[in-house]
């Protein structure tokens, strides 16, 4: 009985005390948002890099793009994003007025769009080669056989990978309170630097990300079998 | 109609094609057989240029569509229906949508005239009341069939067939050759590459033997089939039929 009174006691401190759950929504608020809005950015990158490789595959002339877009998937996929965070923030976004979240954003963006390409570039290069024949032998486009034919079947072998980047993503933020970010991990740390008690608040940081990833699995799970559709016999 | 002049193709080192001088008249039916690797499917593919010839070329209503830009090969392709072994229906589509698509898309007819025209053709093949099915929903044979119909909703002027039946079980094969065979007799200009040899008797207006990226002999169905005069072609014959 001790045990759990004490444990409670703990875990109110840390949580209820001081209004204290308000500085941890505030905190995962900062998570999801950078998380967010880092995953647009990187596929909006990571859809431009796939393109890039796409076309550098299929067409001669456009071979440079490709090999630009490797060094750039390379580089990013081979060193830690931690080192990417510390890179972009103290040296190349140095002026006083930067926001470190936009910071955030911009790096994690870079990071995930390097993964999203090589999801997309696969997504797309899952999808039956028979089907850019046919629309072509039907006379459409290059262009209009991709868009009305083949990505509408990628997305379905792309977003299931997708939802599990931006899973990640959300976990991978965590390093952002190395750049004065004030993100849920970082409210944990600061919330336990009070009286040197560091388990409770980590256990609640951490109980933040489970909650969302295990939401975000569900959903995509739902998502999957709605794209399913045209396979049920 | 098609002119094919001095066609070579090869990928990489390898020579499948090895200069293939034909021509195929409006409402023939060309059959086309011969063994695997014999590059028939090749020679079917560069009709269309789905895979550019090495050498040669393709002239198909007067313009040679190996030069033609990438803008006037869609508009060619317009005319070249065109069916393959595996169907390759758009599996996200539905039947309706697999018909519509490309002549709503390519602005040929609007929504309401294509699905008119696919309404048409679809109780032709007797599948009117698959229209809003998806494609994984259908068996091989209706598969074809509708691969066939989505072809014809573009009016081609010709139909180019990659072993329409190959990928089917045999109780299927049946419906899709009958199919073809309605078409054949409402005077559709046909290149079909097939290993069926009792439609090439009955329907093919002229049969060719190629081997080793040749030409090697071609004749009307009959004498073609009774009188094969080259070695190669005797010993084919004699295992398949």
């Amino acid at each position: 009985m001790n045990w759990f009174a004490n444990a409670w006691e703990q875990f109110r401190l840390a949580f209820l005390e001081k209004d204290r759950y308000e500085a941890y929504l505030r905190g995962f608020g900062t998570t999801l948002e950078v998380s967010l809005f880092a995953v647009l950015l990187g596929v909006a990158l990571g859809l431009i890099l796939a393109i890039a490789k796409y076309m550098a595959a299929n067409h001669k002339r456009f071979r440079p793009l490709g090999w630009i877009a490797n060094i750039y998937i390379t580089i990013i996929r081979g060193t830690p994003v931690y080192v990417q965070m510390l890179i972009i923030y103290y040296i190349i976004m140095t002026s006083r007025d930067t926001s470190a979240v936009f910071a955030g954003v911009l790096c994690f963006g870079i990071n995930s769009s390097a993964y999203v390409a090589e999801i997309i570039r696969a997504g797309i290069e899952a999808v039956d080669r028979g089907q850019m024949e046919a629309g072509r032998s039907l006379g459409l486009s290059e262009m209009q056989t991709m868009i009305q034919i083949i990505m509408p079947q990628a997305v379905r072998n792309i977003l299931p990978a997708l939802g599990n980047e931006f899973i990640v993503l959300i976990k991978e933020t965590a390093v952002i309170g190395s750049i004065a970010v004030l993100d849920v991990t970082q409210v944990a740390r600061n919330i336990g630097n009070g009286n040197y008690r560091y388990l409770p608040p980590l256990l609640i940081a951490a109980v933040m990300y489970l909650a969302v990833v295990i939401i975000l699995t569900k959903f995509l799970g739902m998502l999957e079998r709605r794209l399913a559709k045209s396979d049920r016999r | 109609m098609i002119d094919v002049r001095n066609l070579h193709k090869s990928f990489g080192d390898k020579q499948v094609l090895c200069g293939i001088d034909e021509h195929i008249e409006k409402g023939e039916k060309v059959v086309v057989i011969g063994p695997s690797g014999s590059g028939k499917s090749t020679f079917l593919r560069c009709l269309n240029l789905l895979e550019k010839p090495t050498e040669g070329s393709v002239v198909f209503e007067g313009n040679d569509i190996t030069k033609a830009s990438g803008r006037e090969l869609n508009k060619i392709r317009q005319k070249m229906g065109m069916v393959f072994q595996h169907f390759n229906l758009f599996p996200h589509l539905t039947i309706r949508k697999n018909i519509t698509l490309s002549p709503v898309k390519l602005g040929l007819m609007t929504q309401a005239e294509a699905d008119q025209k696919a309404e048409e053709l679809l109780s032709r093949v007797g599948l009117s009341e698959k229209a809003n099915q998806y494609p994984a929903q259908l068996s091989g044979g209706q598969k074809q069939r509708i691969a066939i119909v989505r072809s014809l909703a573009m009016n081609p002027d010709v139909m180019l067939f990659d072993e329409p039946t190959s990928a089917l079980d045999p109780e299927m094969v049946r419906e899709v050759l009958d199919f073809m065979k309605q078409l054949a007799a409402d005077g559709m200009t046909m290149v079909v590459v097939t290993h069926e040899m009792g439609f090439a008797k009955e329907v093919g207006s002229r049969v060719l033997f190629m081997d080793e990226g040749r030409i090697v002999e071609q004749n009307k169905p009959k004498e073609f089939f009774d009188h094969p005069r080259d070695a190669r072609l005797q010993e084919f014959l004699s295992k398949v039929l």
